[in-house]
């Protein structure tokens, strides 16, 4: 039998519905990517634990982080958006530095979160609370 | 959304940043106004703080409140007999004579994390009926999370819970605060909603606890600073 190696793309009513977080870190000393992505992983395991973050889908994208404003992304589907932005909060050291995450705006696709607005840090940041609440 | 924080320490009041990083963290992270927390001081003390508090309004061009923070019943009397003099009143929680006295008094704006240092929520819901009735907030203070680990903070996080429901069903109000001592503490206002909602809370009364209940105690500090306000509940009608 010819089986293909890949698995086909899902129709886009059968995927999950997802929603990118763009953040900023204020902090010490400048942070690298590996110790962001530890701490995030680790802050999310302890507080939700392996059965609680297996729901969010949470993923931290690597070549939208950049390293010389601290801004970063992180994609989560659309209802655990607040688990995410909470956990975020709970994450007060990276490394030997201390941090304070600033979230700039949640969409649902990478373009819509327009990162080039974030060149300059003179940010509205009250059009971000805008997402769907997880009331489950 | 204007968004406020109620509980910051600073190095007055045993926490460890001067008022000018606190106020400028917090205007980076998006809120409009802050309140200064300290325990009671001496007249000297107080001159300095409210004359610093008036140079780092103008200087980082964010509204700044002076709140004093009760840790027992006899500062709470002395505190709610000169109440006019300062902004906010704000109760320590924790000791089950404090909460529920707090509770029972209408001078009292904010009662900070009720279950603090305790193995019970520290309300019952007499207690919230008063708070209720007194229009006293009841505080989620996230720094109580942020620095508790495994057992401890699951403890705090269910007693938050119970709280919130219970303030719930009697609508009593809920206040978010960070509870920070130094501005590396300070919280972004989506963090604090965003951790309210696994509380318990639904999105908007999230949202209300950092912005609504905030503004209500501000229209009380300016109807207290009036000429024609008496006590709570009385003032002067011409």
């Amino acid at each position: 039998m010819n089986v293909k190696k890949r698995l086909k793309v899902l129709i886009p009513t059968l995927r999950e519905k997802e929603r990118y977080i763009a953040f900023q870190i204020i902090s010490e000393e400048p942070i690298s990517y590996s110790d962001l992505e530890a701490a995030l992983w680790n802050t999310m395991l302890e507080f939700f634990g392996e059965y609680g973050v297996s729901k969010t889908s949470v993923w931290l994208i690597k070549n939208l982080y950049d390293q010389k404003k601290q801004i970063g992304v992180i994609k989560c589907n659309h209802k655990s958006v607040a688990q995410v932005i909470a956990c975020l909060g709970l994450i007060s050291r990276l490394g030997e530095s201390r941090v304070v995450f600033k979230i700039l705006k949640v969409s649902g696709t990478i373009k819509g979160l327009r990162l080039n607005q974030f060149k300059n840090t003179k940010i509205k940041n009250n059009e971000v609370m805008n997402y769907p609440a997880d009331t489950s | 959304m204007k968004f406020f924080d109620f509980h910051v320490h600073s190095a007055f009041s045993g926490g460890e940043s001067s008022l000018e990083e606190l106020a400028s963290m917090a205007k980076k992270l998006g809120y409009k106004g802050i309140c200064f927390t300290a325990y009671p001081l001496s007249k000297n003390e107080e001159e300095i703080l409210k004359a610093e508090i008036e140079r780092v309004k103008k200087a980082i061009g964010i509204e700044i409140w002076l709140g004093y923070e009760a840790r027992n019943l006899k500062e709470l009397k002395k505190l709610t007999k000169r109440r006019k003099e300062f902004d906010v009143l704000l109760v320590r929680g924790g000791d089950i004579r404090l909460n529920r006295a707090a509770c029972e008094t209408p001078e009292v704006d904010i009662l900070t994390h009720p279950e603090f240092q305790r193995q019970d929520p520290g309300l019952d819901h007499v207690g919230i009926k008063l708070a209720a009735k007194n229009r006293v907030a009841i505080e989620i203070n996230f720094r109580e999370i942020l620095f508790s680990t495994k057992r401890t903070r699951s403890l705090i996080l269910k007693n938050i819970a119970q709280n919130v429901r219970l303030a719930k069903k009697y609508k009593a109000p809920i206040i978010i605060c960070s509870g920070a001592i130094s501005h590396w503490e300070l919280r972004a206002p989506e963090c604090l909603i965003s951790m309210a909602c696994q509380l318990g809370l639904e999105l908007k009364e999230a949202k209300d606890a950092l912005s609504k209940v905030p503004q209500e105690i501000i229209k009380l500090i300016k109807e207290r600073k009036s000429k024609d306000w008496v006590m709570p509940g009385v003032k002067v009608v011409k």
